[in-house]
């Protein structure tokens, strides 16, 4: 019986596999093989004719690709970290404070803004704090004016977090609910300070969930393509923009596939070292 | 007498097929005879809105079903999307421009224009249709239209004479421009012409780019007729570079004036209009663009565009009078690019202008 379940396991997998390979990997060897084809000016795709190449990748090492892609995980970064310094203590609320009617209320309006069309809210952002909307000095209060290249940035960063705020807190709310807080009255009664209470028993049990809430809000960011593309005025581009541009504008595949290629590479690497490193951290802590 | 689910099955089964042979033995189900449909992408804006009218007119003598499919940035963008499923596609019609007619004809995915049913082409100029390398006529062409400078008359009284006052200080960030992959790269032309360049010698055009970028006159970079249109709306920006389309939408909320006869640049002129894909119910999709030629179709269409007809007996809107040349002026104002020749540098230009002109803008 015991050696029957791995196999009734394994054999459970087949169906999701069987799905899975030809709509993830397929398309992932045919991109790979187009990021190899040449290109000829004016037509549509790579040149089946002609012998594979490397230059689609070489014209990406230029060393202004190199800021694309730091501009990307820099302002993806940026957005998460806001998310979850300010979607933590929405869910801290919810989960601990608010009552049963403010806590269907509240977790009602998260749900709900994640139904209501992206386009829409970064087009609201704009309106609302953009050079000419009726908060456009809100830039100011970050040292930058809404029109220049800075206040471009900053609704970028602003319209990432309009949807990962919502992300995050829904997430976290999930995993500040699973810990007991019988836990933090116990650090206080023997004595802890609730900012230590906070930092040492909360904060630090919830890792996990924060870890996870970030992977999604930091995927979220970096792959996105509206954003930058309403709100960054052509100032902010990330390489979502530029694989967009390739594919569907000026029909040179064989570059948008290498550049999709380097980052889903470049992407997955610091994804694995970012979970090794809080991982081992945070084992290297619980030691 | 007990009656099994599968039983059931099968007699509901049996039921609906012999009834279904015999509606059909009488002529009631007729599937073959049902209306055909076709699906158009055409632009938004003010292109869908007059289309819809002109569709209504046109399914009053017409039972073809029109789905419509807006493009998404450039049209250039539905080359793409038809290139990653072709031959079968789900477009049938398509309303693009002479550089994305040149690119479909060169991918040979078009048909002929069956004049027998397209008999509006007849009266279309000659020179505004594209041809295949058999000289067999391709497109449907619905206007003239063109890119040109141009500027808000509220926000800045006293105008410009010259592109090259728009490096001065008080231009700083005034401008929005498209990304060069917008109308083909014809800014970088512009640019190139002011400096004494073309489109195959677009260097002297890059340069004054660079210096409009390093200077920080540039405000927005836009990738759309919506965006530009909002963009000029908003009142952040004076001064543009844009179809005639986007500057006829700002002109009916604020007064502009379009710099079409500078003495040291040139108007572009070109033709938007239908093309019919290979696999498209082919009787329906020329019935319907040749609707759309009809003279007084045409008038309509393009009154509502701000774009000049291509019907001669078509009235133009007078609000265009100043916009476009009479044929004494073409010579010396408006300049006819080589599109062929853009739509092979396109992937370049559009790699250098990350490359070179990105950078600039973002230091502001």
């Amino acid at each position: 019986m015991a050696m029957r379940r791995p196999a009734l396991s394994a054999a459970l997998l087949w169906p999701a596999l069987v799905v899975m390979a030809p709509l993830l990997l397929g398309p992932l060897v045919l991109l790979a093989h187009e990021s190899l084809k040449p290109f000829v000016g004016g037509r549509v795709g790579g040149d089946e004719s002609g012998a594979l190449t490397l230059q689609n990748y070489a014209q990406i090492a230029d060393p202004q690709y190199v800021r694309y892609f730091l501009d990307t995980f820099r302002v993806g970064l940026l957005a998460t970290a806001l998310a979850l310094v300010l979607g933590f203590p929405v869910a801290h609320f919810i989960a601990r404070r608010a009552g049963p009617v403010m806590r269907r209320l509240l977790v009602g309006g998260l749900v709900g803004t994640l139904f209501l069309s992206i386009i829409v809210r970064v087009y609201a952002i704009a309106m609302t704090f953009g050079p000419h909307g009726p908060l456009a000095d809100f830039s100011r209060i970050f040292g930058v004016t809404a029109s220049s290249p800075d206040g471009a940035e900053l609704m970028v960063v602003l319209g990432l977090l309009n949807s990962t705020l919502p992300l995050v807190a829904l997430t976290l709310i999930g995993t500040l609910q699973n810990i007991n807080p019988r836990l933090e009255d116990a650090a206080m009664s023997l004595g802890a300070p609730r900012w230590k209470t906070f930092f040492q028993v909360t904060v630090a049990m919830s890792l996990p969930g924060i870890l996870s809430a970030a992977i999604i809000a930091y995927a979220f960011c970096i792959s996105n393509l509206v954003v930058p593309m309403l709100v960054g005025r052509g100032f902010i581009v990330f390489v979502s923009n530029l694989i967009y541009f390739r594919f569907s504008e000026v029909a040179n595949f064989p570059s948008g596939a290498a550049l999709s290629m380097v980052m889903m590479v470049i992407s997955v690497a610091l994804f694995y070292g970012l979970l090794h490193l809080v991982r081992s951290h945070w084992q290297e802590a619980g030691k | 007498m007990s009656l099994t689910r599968r039983d059931f099955t099968r007699a509901a089964l049996a039921g609906t097929g012999l009834a279904a042979t015999g509606l059909s033995t009488l002529g009631l189900l007729t599937p073959a005879q049902a209306a055909e449909r076709l699906l158009v992408v055409q632009w938004g804006a003010n292109w869908i809105e007059v289309s819809k009218q002109i569709v209504a007119e046109f399914q009053k003598t017409n039972d073809t079903q029109i789905a419509w499919e807006l493009h998404a940035g450039g049209s250039a963008a539905v080359v793409a999307k038809i290139k990653a499923v072709w031959p079968r596609t789900q477009y049938n019609v398509l309303s693009v421009w002479d550089p994305v007619f040149r690119a479909m004809i060169a991918e040979d995915w078009l048909l002929p224009i069956d004049e027998s049913i397209v008999t509006n082409l007849k009266t279309i100029p000659d020179q505004y249709i594209q041809k295949n390398a058999k000289g067999e006529k391709m497109t449907v062409p619905l206007s003239t239209a063109g890119a040109f400078w141009g500027y808000r008359e509220d926000l800045l009284p006293g105008g410009f004479s010259s592109l090259e006052d728009l490096l001065k200080p008080e231009f700083k960030g005034k401008l929005c421009v498209p990304y060069p992959i917008n109308l083909t790269g014809l800014l970088i032309v512009s640019a190139a012409i002011q400096r004494g360049g073309n489109e195959k010698n677009a260097e002297p055009g890059w340069d004054f780019i660079k210096e409009l970028a390093a200077k920080g006159q540039i405000g927005e970079i836009c990738t759309s007729n919506s965006e530009y249109i909002n963009a000029m709306a908003t009142g952040r920006y004076s001064v543009g570079f844009w179809n005639n389309g986007g500057w006829f939408a700002t002109a009916k909320n604020f007064p502009v004036k379009l710099k079409s006869r500078m003495p040291d640049n040139k108007g572009f002129l070109y033709n938007e209009g239908f093309c019919v894909l290979k696999g498209s119910p082919q009787k329906a999709a020329f019935e319907f663009a040749n609707f759309f030629a009809e003279p007084k179709m045409n008038e309509l269409y393009n009154m509502n565009l701000g774009s000049g007809p291509t019907q001669p007996s078509a009235k133009t809107n007078p609000m265009l009078v100043d916009w476009y040349y009479t044929p004494e002026e073409l010579p010396k104002y408006a300049y006819f690019a080589d599109f062929a020749y853009l739509s092979s540098v396109m992937s370049e230009w559009n790699a250098r202008w990350e490359r070179e002109i990105v950078p600039l803008v973002r230091k502001g």
